[in-house]
């Protein structure tokens, strides 16, 4: 039941935004689509820390805000620099991105197959018996 | 514990959504159709290029006038001074002004005068409609029934009677003198007021206009009368 409880909050978070119809000045997008990305890194990463059983709290939580100010500080000062810093950022959080879903998909595979061995293991048995 | 780590995971998942649709919101402005054809955008664009070039000559102008400023020393600051005032004044109407144009007469038309229908002043929205139909020309001094008609002026009804500036039109006929910058500008005026529909409207009011060919040189006189300065304001020496 608990599971779905994240879902869910992606799901009011989108609605609210799409009802609330809120839009920011074209000059700002570069900001907020780096922070979405940023956001992304963070919770894959959180995800991952919790399959692999190193999840801190307060890791997770003060990485989600500390990595969206850090992109939106790095694509300030790429244009005022004029140079696109932020494509460093992009660049960062896309292979970190990729590397957590690898290690998550890693994990769940893993997870899976072992289940699967202890149902084969647990089918003859069962056999014996019968 | 696990609690914690899903309350914590939906609240970042709901900033995260949020954030995302902001996104998407901004992406997605509707696009305006540009639907203007070639013909528009250059109409446009010569329009602008107009403006441009007015500007431009503006600029040019106002620069001659500082160098001016500049390269006299103080003994002939006065007649810098002066030389402005009097280029204001004749931007103002107040100077005579002689240059080639053409003379227009305002008439009863032939039928009226044959009917005997009584001849009445011209109205002032048709006299207005007239000055608004000549000042699609550019640098034009006009001058109605002997009345400079200068920025500040009025065409108003005052009893029953069309003034401009204050003082009553004659019953027609009379006469409207309009100078031009140049010869061929007051041609291209004189071929514009032929083939205007501004004839039709004084007819359907019983006159004809009758459009004289540019001349050389027309003199029309000055506005006389003083302006009342109502808003510019002296500044006190010394600031």
């Amino acid at each position: 039941m608990t599971m779905w409880l994240p879902l869910l909050g992606l799901v009011l978070g989108i609605s609210l935004g799409l009802v609330s119809d809120l839009q920011i000045p074209q000059v700002y997008g570069n900001y907020l689509s780096i922070a979405v990305l940023a956001a992304l890194d963070t919770l894959f990463g959180g995800i991952r820390a919790h399959l692999q059983q190193v999840y801190d709290d307060k890791v997770f939580v003060s990485g989600f805000f500390f990595n969206i100010a850090l992109a939106a500080a790095l694509a300030f000062l790429g244009v005022h620099l004029g140079v696109d810093l932020y494509l460093a950022a992009v660049f960062a959080f896309g292979v970190r991105l990729f590397q957590n879903i690898a290690v998550i998909r890693r994990i769940l595979l893993a997870k899976w197959t072992d289940r699967e061995k202890k149902l084969n293991t647990n089918v003859p048995e069962r056999k014996d018996l019968s | 514990m696990r609690k914690t780590i899903h309350w914590r995971f939906t609240l970042i998942l709901l900033i995260v959504g949020f954030m995302t649709a902001v996104q998407y919101n901004t992406l997605k402005v509707p696009e305006i159709r540009d639907t203007r054809d070639i013909w528009a955008i250059r109409k446009e664009l010569s329009s602008e290029k107009q403006s441009h070039s007015e500007l431009l000559s503006e600029i040019r102008e106002l620069d001659k006038t500082i160098h001016t400023y500049e390269s006299l020393n103080n003994e002939n600051a006065g007649q810098a001074l002066s030389t402005t005032v009097d280029k204001l004044n004749r931007q103002a109407g107040r100077m005579d002004t002689i240059g080639p144009g053409i003379i227009v007469e305002v008439r009863p038309s032939a039928e009226s005068v044959a009917f005997g229908i009584p001849i009445t002043g011209i109205s002032p929205d048709l006299l207005t409609r007239f000055v608004n139909e000549l000042n699609r020309f550019k640098g034009i001094v006009l001058e109605i029934d002997g009345k400079r008609y200068t920025t500040l002026s009025s065409i108003r009804d005052i009893n029953g009677v069309t003034a401009v500036n204050g003082i009553n039109i004659a019953t027609p006929p009379f006469t409207m003198k309009i100078i031009s910058p140049t010869l061929s500008d007051s041609e291209k005026l004189y071929n514009f007021l032929s083939a205007s529909t501004i004839q039709d409207d004084f007819y359907l009011d019983n006159f004809t206009l009758d459009i004289g060919k540019p001349i050389q040189e027309l003199k029309i006189s000055g506005w006389t009368e003083k302006f009342k300065n109502e808003f510019l304001k002296e500044i006190p020496k010394g600031e």
